[in-house]
């Protein structure tokens, strides 16, 4: 007896779709949770928003090409699962920083960024624990927190993030240059409070 | 060495592409010429360097094995579930 997953363009066994699971999906647990975590800033809706992913990988695993970039994959349909189930949820941003994330999604490239970066020093990021940059990073809307962990922790091209994002290479460089400025003049502040140098 | 920089707010965005390696042989190469001569330049590249080293190795977790358990538990019950029916509609 020969039972199948649900078909598309292809059709795979129960046992290699689970085969194929094991080997493409299951090495990016670690990524997706940390995505998840950041995303969400709630254990429980992290644990969920994994589970989530994963059950909707398996059950379009006909749509996946194996020895493409599973990764990439798997953080499309993470987002897309955060931004429909999850995203009413999260914390809100600021209205100040709400009008900076609509800056930079409307292509508006030119606003002037912030120009008191020259208080914070590399030597000053460096001494930072990672959970006073992890709370940095957590404070920044999610659209500039999304993309700060694509690019800084989990290193996708600008072409993969546009596609995980879908939105256009151009608001890919713009808007990690906007979270960027952001999460400096956070980490500037957070800094001047705790007396680093 | 410059002390200021007149085209900062570029050589900031320059800074990110290199470092995401996103910029051309040309790109770096006018850069690299240029960095040693201009303090921002340096400072920013120094600071852009470490920001993006310290995100990548002080804000990573790991997985708890009891989400890994749950979602092997839901997929095996997801096969037994596939491989009941199907023989039925089939």
């Amino acid at each position: 007896m020969n039972m199948e997953v649900e078909v598309k363009d292809k059709i795979y066994s129960l046992g290699n779709a689970g085969r194929i699971f094991e080997k493409e999906f299951m090495p990016h647990m670690d990524a997706m949770y940390n995505f998840a975590l950041k995303l969400t800033a709630d254990e429980d809706d992290a644990q969920d928003l994994v589970q989530d992913t994963c059950l909707k990988a398996y059950r379009f695993i006909n749509s996946f090409e194996p020895g493409t970039y599973a990764k990439a994959w798997l953080f499309r349909i993470l987002k897309n699962n955060f931004i429909n189930d999850y995203r009413k949820k999260s914390r809100g941003p600021s209205k100040v920083e709400f009008e900076w994330v609509e800056q930079s999604i409307s292509g508006e490239d030119e606003a002037a960024e912030p120009a008191y970066f020259a208080d914070l020093q590399a030597e000053t990021v460096n001494d930072m624990l990672g959970d006073e940059i992890t709370a940095a990073l957590q404070s920044l809307p999610v659209d500039f927190r999304m993309i700060i962990i694509l690019c800084d922790l989990e290193e996708f091209s600008y072409e993969e993030m546009a596609k995980i994002l879908d939105i256009p290479i151009g608001t890919v460089r713009s808007r990690l240059h906007r979270a960027r400025a952001l999460l400096k003049t956070k980490l500037v502040n957070y800094a001047k409070s705790k007396g680093y140098n | 060495m410059k002390m200021n920089c007149e085209h900062h707010q570029d050589c900031m965005q320059l800074i990110q592409k290199i470092l995401d390696g996103e910029a051309s042989v040309a790109e770096k190469e006018a850069f690299y010429a240029n960095k040693d001569l201009c303090m921002p330049c340096q400072k920013g590249y120094e600071l852009e360097l470490s920001l993006k080293e310290n995100l990548k190795s002080k804000c990573q977790l790991s997985c708890p094995d009891q989400i890994i358990h749950k979602i092997r538990s839901k997929l095996f019950l997801l096969l037994i579930l596939i491989s009941i029916l199907i023989p039925l509609f089939c």
